[in-house]
């Protein structure tokens, strides 16, 4: 056969491509000189673009941004959708509104998670680098503390918690009604302080290099003795769910990267860091901390309030309001809008403050940050829009049909759809699937699959912490759903998880502890949170249970639990090949002394 | 072949892409379906647009992927052109390419490809 071989550039050439060439020395810029000959410095113009020019700049940037958003949203609303679509045969109500919604949801989230990184993060690593430098330590505490009231108003699963306030009823729970409700706005700022105190004493462990598992111990005594009193206070009950579940609520995208950044930024300039578990253990405790602040809260108001009081003052306020004209901001646009300037510009300006009146630093690129700054706010009020009409709407509609596959409700016509076994297996199927697949996406948790593996020098796989984390997620929601079902006491259920997470813990080393109690943190996102709460508030209202929450909590302990299995089951391996190791040059040697005799 | 004999690789063009952090993988991508052997990439850190277009300048990541290849004068304009085409760096801020000429090069060469290319000596 006769081949040719031509250059390609002779066949670009040949075919008329456009291709041309410039010289650089005409794009280069003429330099002034100075009276003595020399050039002075050039500052380069401001370049300017034409429109179409901006629109493809920007179009990559964007669409890469939108595109992590989307991967992140869309397979858990089409699974929940296509479940009411197959399984349960009904049309999601108002489909329209619910995927307007979900798209201001992907939308908010990628305008907030670029103006985090833009605006928020630049002050984040400036103070934690410039601050444990310039102050004493008690002051900089300090300020860890104000902080971490300020990454919880601006966390954006917080307004999932309020929206679930309007759901519960007043008259079955008069406590969490209050809570969420008139106590709301005290409530975040306990959430809030609960965290800043957990930064503080996670620092302080840095700097001290104390183990986490007698700071675990201490937390859990701090919650669980609360939790038990509380359980056998038939009103108090209702609070534990929303207690245990606003821990797992605050550790999301703003707080982490922030209280971390000053933490380690202390220990560094304590000349502690470097360890490879600097880091770990403020998530952990930025978990349970919140817990034992809302159940002390619930206990102060069940002091001054009695509960026919609040049923009576939200009985008079119905009243007024509906004399009165709603102001704009009282409901839904209004009200997501102005929520959502609230969550960020605190934050903002406590950042400010710090930043020019104590370190009196500038940040360079100002207009970048404020720019970023904007876009947190827009990105928020987007996001709590897409909340309200997208993933709340979505996840209520699915909590309250799904319920319909095994026993008769209000708003599935049919139901029950299958007989009762195979119902529930369906429920609790679907679940379970639901908790596994928004793990196993998680951005963060990846992250940490690659430093637990670094921290056990590989006896830990990535891989496998990924995989135990979705299961422990996947059963946590599942047994959190059967929880719903048979009325289980939510009480008995966290002792006996936490009980086997504390045995579990008092038998693991401290790298696999740290690890595990860290996962339950990262794996409550932003979509996951608000999805789950508004699918167990659905799920109670179809099933008359009292109140929906405390699911997200036994997500949160599942995680713990089957990381520290598993770690304690890759030691347990990885310690019988070194002795299989160590057996069989014994025994060779025996044979040999054997052959000798 | 003596024991410490070297066989250079002459006409050999190196091509350097700069592209925004995160793609470098992709431009390894099309520069191995282009036919070239491999490439090293490096992080870095870009300064230039982003400070001159004001705001817009968000756009345009600092974190840098270098993607280097060593490829035949043959193969330089096509590969150029790929680069060029499938990595859309005829955007605004989009990164940049450029061949550089080298003059030989050596390495581990495929002792049945030695064998093919000069009988002789192997």
């Amino acid at each position: 056969m006769n081949t040719s071989r031509y250059r390609y550039a002779d066949y670009l050439r040949a075919g008329g491509a456009s291709r041309q060439h410039i010289s650089l020395n005409q794009l280069v810029p003429h330099l002034e000189r100075g009276a003595d000959g020399r050039p002075l410095p050039y500052t380069p113009p401001k370049l300017h673009l034409r429109a179409n020019e901006v629109l493809r700049l920007l179009q990559p940037y964007i669409s890469l941004r939108f595109m992590d958003q989307l991967r992140a949203v869309l397979p858990l609303a089409l699974y929940l959708a296509l479940f009411q679509l197959l399984i349960l045969r009904q049309l999601v109500a108002e489909p329209w509104l619910v995927t307007a919604g979900m798209f201001a949801v992907i939308v908010g989230l990628m305008l907030f998670m670029e103006g985090l990184k833009l605006g928020l993060m630049p002050f984040g690593t400036v103070i934690g680098e410039q601050l444990p430098r310039k102050l004493a330590l008690p002051f900089v505490l300090l300020i860890t503390l104000l902080l971490g009231i300020g990454v919880t108003f601006a966390e954006p699963a917080i307004g999932a918690l309020k929206m679930a306030g309007q759901l519960v009823s007043v008259e079955q729970a008069p406590y969490l009604y209050a809570l969420l409700n008139q106590w709301s706005g005290t409530l975040v700022l306990v959430i809030g302080a609960s965290v800043g105190l957990a930064a503080v004493v996670g620092t302080l462990r840095f700097l001290h290099g104390w183990s986490l598992k007698p700071l675990i111990y201490i937390s859990l005594l701090l919650v669980m003795l609360p939790t038990l009193y509380m359980a056998a206070d038939p009103q108090l009950v209702t609070v534990l769910g929303l207690a245990w579940d606003a821990g797992a609520v605050t550790t999301g995208p703003v707080t982490v990267p922030l209280v971390l950044a000053l933490g380690v930024g202390i220990s560094l300039a304590a000349g502690k860091g470097g360890g490879g578990l600097s880091g770990f253990g403020i998530v952990t405790l930025a978990s349970l901390f919140p817990v034992a602040g809302v159940l002390f809260l619930g206990l102060y108001v069940a002091s001054v309030q009695t509960p026919a009081e609040i049923v009576e003052a939200v009985r008079l306020a119905a009243a007024s309001s509906q004399a009165g004209e709603a102001v704009w901001y009282t409901h839904s646009p209004g009200l997501d809008i102005i929520s959502g300037v609230r969550a960020i510009l605190p934050l903002v300006v406590f950042l400010f403050l710090v930043l020019s009146f104590v370190l009196r630093e500038r940040l360079k690129h100002q207009s970048e940050i404020f720019l970023g700054i904007g876009l947190a706010i827009l990105g928020m009020c987007v996001f709590n829009l897409g909340l309200t009409y997208g993933l709340s709407a979505l996840g209520n509609s699915a909590g309250a049909m799904v319920p319909g596959a095994f026993m008769a409700v209000d708003n599935v016509a049919t139901s029950p759809l299958y007989n009762y076994g195979v119902g529930l297996v369906l429920a609790l199927a679907f679940a379970w699937f639901l908790g596994f697949g928004a793990t196993i996406a998680e951005p963060a948790l990846s992250a940490l699959g690659m430093t637990a593996e670094e921290l056990t020098n590989g006896v830990f796989k990535k891989k496998t912490l990924i995989l135990a984390v979705s299961i422990g997620v996947a059963c946590g929601i599942a047994l959190g759903l059967a929880k719903l079902i048979f009325n289980l006491p939510l009480v008995w259920l966290l002792v006996g998880t936490y009980a086997l997470a504390a045995l579990l813990t008092m038998l693991s080393n401290e790298a696999f502890v740290n690890v595990a109690w860290d996962s339950a943190g990262v794996t409550t996102g932003p979509v996951t949170v608000p999805l789950v709460l508004a699918m167990g508030l659905g799920f109670s209202h179809a099933t008359h249970a009292v109140e929906g929450f405390g699911i997200l909590c036994l997500a949160s302990v599942g995680p713990i639990i089957t990381v520290l299995i598993s770690g304690l089951w890759s030691r347990c391996t990885s310690a019988r090949e070194v002795r299989a190791a160590a057996k069989a040059p014994q025994a060779s040697s025996l044979e040999t002394l054997e052959d000798m005799v | 072949m003596s024991e410490s004999g070297i066989t250079y690789l002459t006409d050999v063009v190196l091509i350097t892409c700069v592209v925004m952090h995160g793609r470098g993988d992709d431009a390894v991508k099309v520069a191995r379906e282009a036919g070239v052997a491999g490439a090293i990439v490096y992080n870095a850190r870009g300064h230039g647009a982003r400070e001159r277009l004001g705001l817009l300048g968000v756009a345009v990541e600092a974190e840098k992927d270098v993607v280097s290849m060593v490829v035949a004068t043959e193969q330089r304009d096509l590969v150029m052109h790929s680069l060029y085409t499938q990595l859309g760096l005829d955007r605004p801020g989009a990164g940049m390419v450029y061949a550089v000429p080298m003059d030989k090069m050596a390495t581990y060469i495929p002792a049945d490809v030695l064998q093919r290319l000069q009988p002789g000596v192997a």
